[in-house]
């Protein structure tokens, strides 16, 4: 067997895996197909994902069925103002040996698991939400004058309640970038909703089994990875990125008039990783400009900062990127 | 694997649909952007064929559908030319066929060397050829059916409508111009020349000349019923003078030349003096009656002449006979010579011999002479012939005076016959002044037809106002334009004073206007001015109250006479009518009473008529007298033209 056909048979299996993956997730989430992909997207693409949606949409039971059947630890932390960056990190107690002696040892916190769920992770302070930035971007926890490694795949999944709600804190900029998609959970339509009735006002209960493994997850990552991108492709993906800096030649109209900060390079990374990984659930070998399109609204609408007019013309991000995609050409000479 | 493409046949496809993006780039944007073109078109049309704008509005109309033609297809040019992204008909295939991107990765997943090409490159390279079954530009980029193309068309028609459709404006065409300017002469003028020629025609009897008076008569007419131009005028004028004056002056010059040669030879002998001296003069009339007065003088037997009278005459006789002859042999052999010499050198000439300058020059001189003596010979071989009657008749006046020892009666009957020659001659030479007459009537037509040119209208219906008054049909009160004066006077009365006083302001425009020699001599033009004038009377115990003197004072004088109430009237006085009628004695008025009354009442009447006559001639002998300049001889004579008594 060649490598070239070694390859093809890593992407079938990959799409074989992810296809198994959906179809148990499935089996608990009713219908949400775009906001479960988009989560298997972050995982595959090692990466976080941040779900917005008014609460009872589904979005922690979401999180949980993908770590029960990915089996992987899972960890879920309740962000409330008064949680503390200990609280999320771990803390340093002191313990006494067998031998009597005492000694400070650091008792790791939730975010030290492969799958953390950070639940209303607006709802905490800054200053606490802030303790994720370490862990998400570099996948380790520095605590006093020690690191500690969190163990591969690591993926982080906040969700988050409208920022209009009362009690909450705007996530930090920064906080913002380090995930890949912001996901918005729509609310479910009546067929899904009788279905989700159905399932959990009975006693049907559905035992969700782990089909994917570490190992094979990391594969999968090390597959998304290796899916080439064309030159072309790469240059629109950088184009509509370059399109929501308002003081750029390519930005259009809304975009000097309500944007007040555009997307860092970590949007064209999201866009670029995202389609590879589109292109290989939709069984192709190479992502399209249909695919960097796909994933550009969820990629770019967190890392996308409307001015005061913005705000209050109630114009929405996935506006303004909706208008740079008409107005981008898909090629340009 | 029949039918799978390859990746040359995904680039020409790709290339191909490439190409027809581009040209349906260019009519989409062409048919959009039509519209604007046409619009433009059907208005401006529109406005040209309904408003009929000036020239220069529908040059700017023209050259703005130009201008926008020229835009337009530009447009199009640059749409049809403009470099397109690299892979585009690629993309475009992709999506027609939905192929997700696999078209256009596969196709530049090629282009990266194979060494370098990534396991799911090839693998996606493969993908696409397995994948992709059939490729359609033609679907891919397909030729657009722009939504304006339904407004193109209806513009088009539009356009077409218009460009046919035949807007008749009534529009004024100015007829052509009538440039036909008769030419006009006064009634005045056209009668006093008719009367000239009436006057020529009854005097003439030479058939040269009697045609001459006819076709002046002609002209006459043809100007008095305008059908002439001016510039035809002048033409017919110019043509009659000519054929008038070439017929006569050859002939005339040959004539006296030979008269000259003949009075040189005659006024040798005593007896044929008078005779020479009348030729010199060309008086033929008095040479006639000289010859005569010889004739008789060689008959009279009681004092016949001497012998030596006799040889003299005979010698000078044979002489004038032979002196037209010889000097045509003379001129002949000088000829003959100069041919000669012109010959001699010629030859030279043609012998290839170089002639030196003054051989050269001899030449030239030698055709100069030769020339001239061709144009003397031909005058003495006329002179000749007009003489040849008058020599014969001399040279046998001079044999039978050679003969005649016992007597001079044949000679004097010869030179009777010569006597006869010369009153033929003289014949002549009447008719010959009747042609300068005419000439000269000619040249004065002319003069005045170039004077009315000059002057214009104003001064044709001044000239025909003058007619009318010089018959005594105008107003005598007449407006007097540009009269001024001072005047004073002093009314006498027994003890009264007038005095009157006229003053006036005048402006007289001089002018000039052609002379007969070229010149140009001032003229009085036209005047206008202002007069007034103011006068004073005193009168004191005087029986006559002042007066203004001779065109001076209108007011009246502000003295009376003490006495205001004069006598009554004598009613009782007796009374007696008397009835007296004037004869005309031809004693009348003086000249200038005569002229003054000319002047008031027009040029007419007996005693007018009398004083004109007599006036004319003192002119006419002073100007054949005196030494006056030809173009003040004009003026002088058309003044007494002008001034000419009218029936």
């Amino acid at each position: 067997m060649d490598e070239t056909e070694r390859a093809q048979k890593s992407v079938e299996r990959f799409q074989k895996q992810v296809g198994v993956l959906r179809e148990e997730i499935g089996r608990v989430i009713v219908g949400n197909r775009g906001v479960v992909d988009g989560v298997l997207t972050c995982m595959l693409a090692g990466s976080h994902a941040l779900l917005e949606g008014v609460p009872g949409l589904g979005k922690t039971m979401l999180v949980r069925t993908l770590a029960e059947a990915v089996g992987l630890d899972f960890s879920r932390i309740q962000f409330t103002p008064d949680l503390m960056p200990a609280d999320i990190i771990g803390t340093t107690v002191i313990e006494e040996t067998a031998t009597g002696s005492q000694r400070f040892e650091f008792r790791k916190g939730p975010v030290f698991a492969n799958i953390v769920l950070a639940d209303e992770v607006n709802r905490a302070t800054p200053k606490t939400q802030s303790a994720l930035l370490e862990a998400m971007q570099e996948h380790r926890v520095t605590v006093g004058t020690k690191t500690y490694q969190i163990e591969e795949p690591y993926f982080v999944m906040a969700t988050q309640n409208p920022l209009e709600m009362e009690g909450t804190y705007p996530l930090p900029e920064a906080q913002l970038d380090r995930f890949f998609f912001k996901l918005q959970v729509p609310f479910p339509t009546r067929e899904e909703l009788h279905t989700i009735i159905d399932r959990t006002t009975t006693a049907h209960h559905v035992e969700v089994k782990p089909v994917v493994s570490r190992s094979d997850i990391l594969e999968m990552q090390e597959i998304v990875r290796s899916v080439p991108v064309a030159r072309s492709i790469q240059d629109y993906a950088i184009r509509v990125l370059e399109a929501t800096h308002p003081d750029h030649s390519e930005a259009t109209e809304r975009v000097r008039r309500f944007v007040r900060t555009g997307a860092s390079p970590r949007g064209a990374q999201a866009m670029l990783l995202a389609s590879k990984i589109r292109a290989l659930l939709e069984g192709r070998f190479a992502p399209s400009i249909d695919d960097v399109r796909t994933v550009s609204v969820p990629a770019l609408r967190h890392r996308i900062l409307l001015n005061f007019e913005g705000e209050a013309e109630g114009i929405s991000a996935d506006a303004v990127i909706d208008e740079i995609l008409q107005e981008i050409p898909e090629s340009k000479a | 694997m029949s039918g799978r493409l390859t990746l040359a046949a995904f680039r020409r496809s790709a290339s191909w649909t490439g190409l027809r993006a581009r040209v349906g780039d260019g009519i989409r944007r062409g048919v959009v952007s039509l519209p604007v073109v046409l619009v433009y078109g059907v208005g401006a049309l529109t406005f040209i064929k309904v408003g009929q704008p000036s020239r220069h509005v529908e040059f700017w109309l023209i050259l703005g559908g130009g201008v926008l033609v020229a835009a337009w297809t530009v447009l199009v040019l640059v749409s049809l030319l403009r470099r397109r992204p690299r892979g585009h008909g690629a993309q475009l295939l992709d999506r027609h066929h939905q192929l997700h991107g696999r078209l256009s990765n596969a196709l530049e997943f090629s282009e990266i060397p194979a060494e370098q090409q990534s396991p799911l490159m090839r693998v996606a390279i493969s993908d696409a050829l397995e994948r992709v079954q059939k490729l359609s530009p033609r679907g891919a980029a397909p030729f657009p059916i722009p939504r304006e193309l339904g407004i193109v068309a209806l513009l088009t028609a539009g356009l077409v409508a218009v460009a046919l459709l035949e807007v008749r404006v009534q529009r004024y065409v100015p007829p052509p111009p009538n440039n036909f300017k008769p030419m006009v002469m006064t009634g005045d003028d056209l009668e006093l020349f008719k009367d000239l020629a009436t006057e020529m025609q009854n005097q003439g009897d030479d058939p040269e000349t009697l045609a001459a008076v006819r076709r002046f008569n002609q002209l006459i007419e043809d100007i008095s019923q305008r059908r002439l131009e001016r510039r035809e005028v002048f033409q017919r004028l110019a043509n009659l003078e000519r054929d008038l004056t070439k017929a006569g002056e050859a002939e005339r010059e040959a004539s006296e030349e030979g008269l000259e040669g003949l009075a040189h030879e005659l006024e040798k002998a005593d007896l044929s003096k008078p005779v020479a001296d009348a030729l010199k003069e060309k008086r033929l009339a008095d040479a006639e009656k000289a010859m005569q007065e010889l004739a008789e003088k060689l008959k009279n037997k009681r004092q016949p002449p001497s012998k030596a009278q006799l040889e003299r005459l005979r010698k000078s006789l044979e002489r004038a006979s032979k002196a037209s002859s010889e000097r045509s042999q003379s001129l002949l052999e000088q000829k003959e010579e100069l041919e000669k010499e012109k010959k001699r050198l010629l030859d030279k000439k043609k012998k290839g011999e170089e002639l030196s300058k003054s051989e050269q020059k001899k030449l030239d001189q030698l055709d100069r002479q030769l020339e001239r003596l061709d144009r003397e010979k031909q005058k003495s071989e006329r002179a000749q012939k007009q003489m040849s009657e008058l020599d014969k008749k001399l040279a046998e006046a001079a044999q039978d005076l050679m003969k005649a020892q016992q007597g001079a009666g044949a000679s004097a009957e010869d030179l009777q016959s010569a006597a006869e020659d010369l009153n033929r001659m003289a014949k002549k030479e009447m008719t010959e002044q009747q042609k300068q007459e005419l000439l000269k009537r000619l040249q004065e037509m002319r003069e005045i037809l170039r004077q009315q040119g000059a002057g214009g209208q104003k001064r044709m219906q001044r000239m025909m106002r003058f007619g009318q008054r010089a018959r005594g049909q105008g107003q005598p009160g007449g407006d007097p334009g540009g009269q001024q004066g001072e005047g004073q006077g002093q009314g006498e009365g027994q003890e009264g004073q007038g005095q009157g006083q006229g003053q006036g302001q005048g402006q007289v425009m001089p002018m000039l206007v052609p002379g007969q020699g070229g010149g140009q001599i001032p003229m009085a033009g036209e005047g206008s001015g202002q007069g007034q004038g103011q006068g004073q009377g005193q009168g004191k115990d005087g029986d006559q109250p002042g007066g203004g003197g001779l065109g001076g004072g209108k007011q009246w004088g502000n003295g009376h006479d003490d006495k205001l109430a004069g006598d009554g009237t004598q009613l009782k006085a007796q009374t007696k009518d008397v009835v007296a009628a004037g004869v005309d004695t031809g004693e009348g008025n003086a000249s200038s009473e005569v002229i003054y009354g000319a002047a008031q009442r027009g040029f007419v009447g007996r005693g007018y008529q009398k004083v004109y006559t007599d006036y004319q001639t003192v002119a006419e002998r002073v100007m054949n007298q005196d030494e006056i300049p030809p173009g003040y001889r004009f003026y002088v004579r058309r003044y007494f033209q002008l001034i000419r008594p009218r029936e």
